[in-house]
């Protein structure tokens, strides 16, 4: 079989494309602005395309989904009604915790979201890649007031937070990614620990700075910090203590942590319009 | 590449991403949707050699990076090397292979491309792009996206191949290259 002559053009080529990859991935690592311009400039343009390709295509990946995820709708929702039904139960026969009711019904006004200006915008696109499940898209960006690190709240509580928003749509990192940090705390204490994301499907942890001496029990709510560094308001509710590990070693408690904010199935998501002042941010990530 | 091609390569990758976006992304097999732009990477390196096929591959990761969160020209790297692989190996290979070798090659090219994307994210950018679907990711994506070879491969014919379509002279002719 005869081998061809490779040119060294085509080397060459290859390794101008390389190069302009590796700097490329260097200078959107350090958050070169006309990069990022370059991408929202990019995807406006391609935008109009999507949303005609939307209305073709969302009837076929409806009827997929039904399809599809029938079965498993039905027994995750047989399965939380169950969960649902203990949880109300354990906290009003052995708790009574009439206060962290309370505070429980506050998280699930989303008309009254502790008095924070609030923005509801539909998801235009789940995750659009096998490699990053922890990303949604919604429709609506900078134009709406939307801006870097504002908390997205569903039914239930805190479901994560905007990252690189466009002037008409905007990416929301959810909080089941392994790599986002809240500062939370237990309604009723003053503790504050970091909660990060477990993985898709999995629950929440808190595995840093809740000291063993804290009075922290299963079912208790777990609500944003509101604390000088987090980009989060205070208050929201971000899960339900699962399990409670303790640490004996670096006398703190773990906690295993369920999310309440609904993560699957939405349709649309609010973000919180609130932004902390400069010097406050830069904490929770 | 004239600027011809370059134009009906642009207008089939913006399809392809758009069908990524908007119908694949959803209409997932165990969770995994398919990876039409390294497809479309892998078909151009067939159809154009290791010089277009780098150049679309790069475009095609390009436009993908645009909407993923993971750095911008990850993918880029990706499958401008992935285009450029496939593009030697085609010119290595008869000219009239049979389509089933095609597509083992391709098939093998899109689990290259995964490999390579993960292995370059955990390297140089990304961590966290390996976790434990990778296994999942590779064999379903691989195979989900080997449904539409046919179709890419067809695709990037028009796109390099335009004349050859007469008189029946469809599938296997590559055009010949330097």
């Amino acid at each position: 079989m005869a081998v061809p002559q490779r040119s060294s053009g085509s080397r060459f080529t290859l390794a101008i494309l390389l190069l302009t990859s590796v700097t490329l991935i260097s200078l959107d690592a350090r958050g070169y602005e006309p990069l990022a311009n370059l991408r929202k400039a990019t995807t406006a343009i391609i935008q109009p395309f999507r949303n005609i390709a939307s209305t073709v295509f969302d009837p076929i990946a409806d009827a997929w989904e039904s399809l599809s995820e029938g079965d498993s709708l039905e027994k995750e929702n047989a399965l939380l009604r169950e969960q649902l039904s203990e949880l109300l139960e354990y906290r009003v026969t052995t708790e009574g915790a009439v206060e962290e009711l309370a505070a429980l019904r506050t998280q699930l006004d989303l008309e009254n979201l502790g008095g924070q200006k609030t923005i509801v915008a539909e998801i235009t696109a789940r995750s659009v890649s096998n490699f990053d499940p922890y990303i949604i898209e919604i429709g609506k960006g900078t134009q709406s007031g939307i801006r870097e690190g504002m908390a997205v709240v569903s039914v239930g509580g805190l479901i994560g937070r905007i990252e690189d928003p466009g002037l008409r749509s905007s990416r929301v990192r959810l909080i089941t990614d392994p790599n986002v940090n809240v500062g939370v705390l237990a309604v009723g204490t003053n503790e504050i620990g970091i909660l990060n994301g477990g993985g898709v499907g999995q629950p929440l942890k808190v595995s840093d700075g809740i000291p063993v001496s804290t009075d922290v029990e299963i079912g208790s709510i777990m609500v944003t910090s509101g604390s000088e560094r987090s980009p989060y308001p205070g208050g929201f509710a971000v899960g339900t203590i699962l399990e409670i590990i303790v640490d004996e070693i670096n006398l703190e408690k773990e906690l295993v942590v369920a999310p309440t904010g609904q993560l699957e199935n939405l349709e649309f998501v609010t973000v919180i319009l609130y932004q902390p002042t400069a010097s406050d941010s830069g904490g929770d990530r | 590449m004239t600027f011809l091609r370059a134009l009906k390569a642009v207008a089939v990758l913006v399809v392809l991403l758009i069908l990524q976006l908007e119908l694949f992304a959803s209409i997932r097999f165990f969770g995994v949707m398919p990876e039409m732009m390294l497809g479309a990477a892998v078909a151009s390196g067939w159809h154009g050699g290791p010089t277009d096929g780098a150049i679309l591959g790069f475009v095609s990761g390009f436009l993908v990076d645009l909407y993923l969160a993971s750095p911008l020209g990850l993918s880029a790297l990706t499958y401008a090397l992935i285009g450029y692989l496939i593009g030697i190996i085609s010119e290595l290979i008869a000219e009239d292979v049979e389509r089933i070798v095609r597509t083992v090659i391709s098939l093998v090219g899109i689990v290259l491309g995964l490999v390579t994307f993960v292995l370059f994210g955990e390297l140089i950018a990304e961590p966290n792009l390996y976790n434990k679907n990778f296994g999942k990711i590779l064999v379903v994506g691989g195979l989900y996206t080997g449904l539409f070879i046919p179709l890419l491969h067809f695709l990037m014919e028009w796109v390099f191949h335009q004349g050859n379509y007469r008189n029946n002279q469809i599938s296997m002719t590559r055009v010949q290259r330097n």
